[in-house]
């Protein structure tokens, strides 16, 4: 075994781990509407979204080499890795890919243990501009795209992430109008029964989608490794084995849950009934699909955030709990920057002690980070038994506050 | 600046299509669900002294298998988009398309 070989290893497993917190903090993008309203038990819930995530990562058949090529310099159009960076094993470009990795998964379990739903391709982008800003500086960094096409940080970042939040929550706002408006009249009982089934179904969609975009993700990234490192030449297809083990872990992590993620997004923004699950479910889905289809894709996680928002604003008497939401923004804000500055000083570690020594010493500060905010974790563990529980962290409203004097 | 124009002129092209299926669809489900109790009358409705009419289940079944194109439809989006394909609208009808 040479030492380039170790470093993809590294790299390969580094990736899937990404992969499998991709899945688990994006459970709840589909599925926490349906676990809040009681639409399908927590467990059935994650199960189905896992499977659907299963199938939808073997439907991305296209190769996506292009997810890395957005927002950093190290490839030609095609995809093919510069070549001053496959020199020795494709040393260079490997350090840099897994450093971006580490730094998108540091920031994923980061906000998984507060419990704040943020985009894993944002930490994704992040942890590699970090990377490739601390390895060839400024320029390595693709900002802003040129021409007709949407590019670069600016043009397939964020602007995207500011564009989709408003999107997805202005139709999930007059989808919950219009269907209060539309059943009004109606026995509850009889209404609940009917919307569980849609929400299901249009939870299952978003699912699908899912997979099918973000898996695709990790497979891009190994696969570029897989080419930098001169183990796989073809720009036009993955390898069965790269497909089958992202689409694997992926599917894992979602099945495991992102519970404390499920909670905020079920419980912590607006308390959801089920007409509400549906509309939200129904304007996530129309907009996720709508945008990668129009080539304007927005990430899962905003556009699931927006549509709950979206959708506690359309009803009447809904509560909205705004410090949640800016909570929620300010993660937003700096998720990139954040998982930039892991990626770089990562890097940085890792160029210092130098050669397959520093591709280990990264890997292992990961293991040990991972591990400690997992045993923090576990002060306060939130499961499918308790994730349905009333949301208490915050002084919520007026009424539970006075409720709280009167007991006093 | 070219790129704010451009992502200005994606969000509205989203906005327009989400708008159609994520709140039309919606809609068609409830103006489904609201015809079925007007089918079935009696404890489906507020009102339990509505009688059933069942005109209302045959407007139900239609609202609901529009609904279910919709559905079919966004599936065949994401599968082709996994094979390479478009889901084209310029002949009205949804076509296949290469990419």
């Amino acid at each position: 075994m040479t030492s380039a070989t170790v470093i993809l290893a590294l790299v390969v497993v580094t990736a899937l781990a990404f992969d499998f917190t991709n899945g688990f903090h994006d459970t709840g993008n589909a599925m926490a509407t349906s676990i809040a309203t009681g639409a399908l038990r927590p467990k059935v819930a994650v199960a189905l979204s896992g499977v659907f995530n299963l199938v939808g990562a073997f439907l991305s058949v296209e190769v996506a080499l292009t997810v890395t090529n957005a927002v950093i310099n190290v490839q030609d159009k095609a995809g093919l890795p510069l070549p001053e960076f496959t020199a020795g094993g494709g040393y260079a470009l490997l350090l840099i890919v897994l450093c971006g990795l580490v730094g998108g998964i540091v920031w994923n379990l980061l906000t998984w243990l507060l419990g704040i739903p943020s985009s894993s391709s944002h930490a994704l982008f992040g942890g590699l501009i970090g990377a490739a800003i601390a390895a060839l500086g400024f320029s390595g960094v693709h900002w802003v795209g040129s021409g007709t096409k949407l590019d670069g940080v600016v043009g397939k970042v964020i602007l995207p992430a500011v564009a989709s939040p408003f999107i997805a929550g202005l139709v999930a706002a007059l989808g919950t109008w219009l269907v209060y408006r539309v059943t009004a009249g109606v026995a509850q009982r009889f209404t609940d029964n009917g919307f569980r089934w849609g929400q299901i179904g249009s939870a299952s969609l978003v699912s699908l989608a899912h997979g099918t975009n973000d898996a695709q993700k990790t497979m891009g990234v190994i696969t570029l490794a897989l080419i930098g490192s001169g183990h796989w030449s073809d720009t036009k297809s993955i390898p069965f084995w790269v497909k089958l083990v992202c689409a694997l872990a992926i599917s894992a992590g979602t099945y495991l849950g992102g519970w404390r993620v499920i909670r905020t997004l079920g419980k912590g923004l607006v308390e959801i009934l089920p007409p509400q699950g549906l509309a939200a479910e129904s304007a996530s889905a129309a907009v996720i699909l709508s945008s990668s289809h129009l080539g304007f894709a927005l990430s899962t996680t905003h556009v699931a955030t927006g549509s709950i928002l979206g959708t506690g604003l359309g009803r009447k008497g809904a509560q909205v709990r705004w410090n949640v939401a800016l909570r929620m923004v300010a993660a937003w804000l700096i998720t990139l920057p954040a998982a930039a500055v892991v990626g770089a000083v990562m890097w940085w570690l890792g160029h210092l002690v130098g050669g397959v020594a520093g591709a280990v010493v990264v890997f292992l500060v990961l293991v040990a980070l991972a591990s400690y905010i997992y045993a923090r974790s576990r002060k306060q563990p939130v499961h499918s038994g308790n994730v349905n529980d009333e949301w208490e962290a915050q002084p919520a409203s007026e009424g539970a506050r006075r409720q709280k004097e009167v007991a006093r | 600046m070219n790129q704010v124009a451009l992502a200005l002129q994606g969000s509205w092209k989203v906005l327009l299509a989400s708008l159609v299926l994520g709140a039309g669809l919606p809609l068609v489900f409830a103006a489904g669900i609201r015809s079925m109790a007007y089918g079935q009358g009696g404890s489906a409705e507020a009102d339990t002294s509505a009688r059933p009419h069942p005109v209302g289940r045959a407007l139900a079944v239609l609202c609901f298998l529009v609904v279910l194109a919709g559905v079919a439809l966004g599936i065949t989006i994401v599968v082709a988009s996994g094979f390479g394909k478009a889901v084209s609208f310029a002949h009205v009808f949804p076509t296949l398309v290469a990419k």
